[in-house]
């Protein structure tokens, strides 16, 4: 972020992802009023001691968000059960290809590493009871 | 606001205007389903009085007198509701398309006319994470496939 014009930490700048709490459930994917995000997964039986059967797992192959068609309305974050989407105040990512702008999963998880703590809303306000994994 | 007939709707304005309602403010429509809303709004800027305007016309096929000879500045806001609803308006002085190349094709604001981004896409939430690369599904195989939320039951369509 630019150190001159920091953006308020509950800005909307950017989404980031923790890979490994989203179970491909597709719920954001379904709910994205511009269809920017596409999500790739398959399953895979894992063997757990004790269990009588197998137990299938969805293993996310691939999650990338198209910012050239994102309209920041951030509904993916609020209905993601696993809490696996964050905002993130970084907006510098600007592009000269307009391809370039669909951030893959890698990506993604690169802007997670800047999502900052919630700061404590104001006196009388409800909880907000999304913490942010560390 | 003020609902009126469609037949009279120059009429009215015609009086809002000689009643002092000099300064046009916006004319749009909503599509209501089987009726467009036609909105437009005027001020008397000495008295700061405010009139706004209602009627309704078929959403296929509607025709309404142009109030563009009374207020000049109605005429941009009659072509975009024009070609954006599919309304005529009668009388208007320069009827051109204001924003889209061509008149051809749905009227956009239609709730009808599909978006051609909706069709020439394949929604994304149409992947299913129980499927398994042999074609089998692991879940509930009675599960309804999804749809786009909001779009219409006859459209959009299953690919192969």
């Amino acid at each position: 972020m630019s150190a001159d014009l920091p953006a308020p930490s509950q800005a909307r700048g950017v989404i980031g992802l923790v890979a490994s709490a989203c179970t491909s459930c597709m719920i954001c994917v379904r709910e994205c009023p511009t269809w920017c995000i596409t999500l790739d997964s398959h399953t895979e039986q894992v063997d757990e001691p004790g269990a009588r059967r197998p137990r299938s797992v969805n293993v996310l192959d691939a999650f990338a968000i198209d910012y050239g068609l994102c309209m920041y309305c951030g509904i993916c974050v609020e209905v993601c059960p696993f809490e696996a989407l964050f905002w993130s105040p970084e907006y510098e990512y600007s592009e000269v290809r307009i391809a370039d702008l669909l951030h893959d999963k890698t990506r993604l998880g690169q802007w997670f590493e800047t999502v900052p703590d919630f700061e404590p809303l104001e006196a009388g306000s409800e909880v907000k009871v999304k913490k942010v994994p560390r | 606001m003020r609902t009126v007939d469609a037949g009279a709707w120059r009429e009215e304005w015609a009086a809002a205007r000689a009643a002092g309602a000099h300064y046009f403010d916006f004319l749009t429509a909503v599509d209501r389903g089987d009726r467009l809303e036609v909105v437009a709004h005027a001020v008397d800027l000495g008295t700061m009085d405010r009139v706004l305007l209602g009627t309704s016309v078929p959403t296929r096929g509607g025709r309404l007198d142009s109030i563009s000879p009374l207020f000049a500045g109605a005429a941009w806001h009659e072509r975009e509701a024009a070609e954006m609803f599919g309304i005529t308006f009668a009388g208007h002085p320069d009827p051109r398309p204001l924003l889209l190349r061509a008149s051809e094709g749905a009227p956009p604001l239609l709730k009808s006319t599909v978006l051609a981004a909706r069709v020439a896409v394949a929604w994304p939430g149409a992947a299913e994470p129980e499927v398994r690369d042999d074609g089998r599904r692991t879940g509930n195989p009675s599960r309804r496939r999804q749809r786009p939320p909001g779009a219409p039951d006859d459209w959009l369509e299953e690919g192969p």
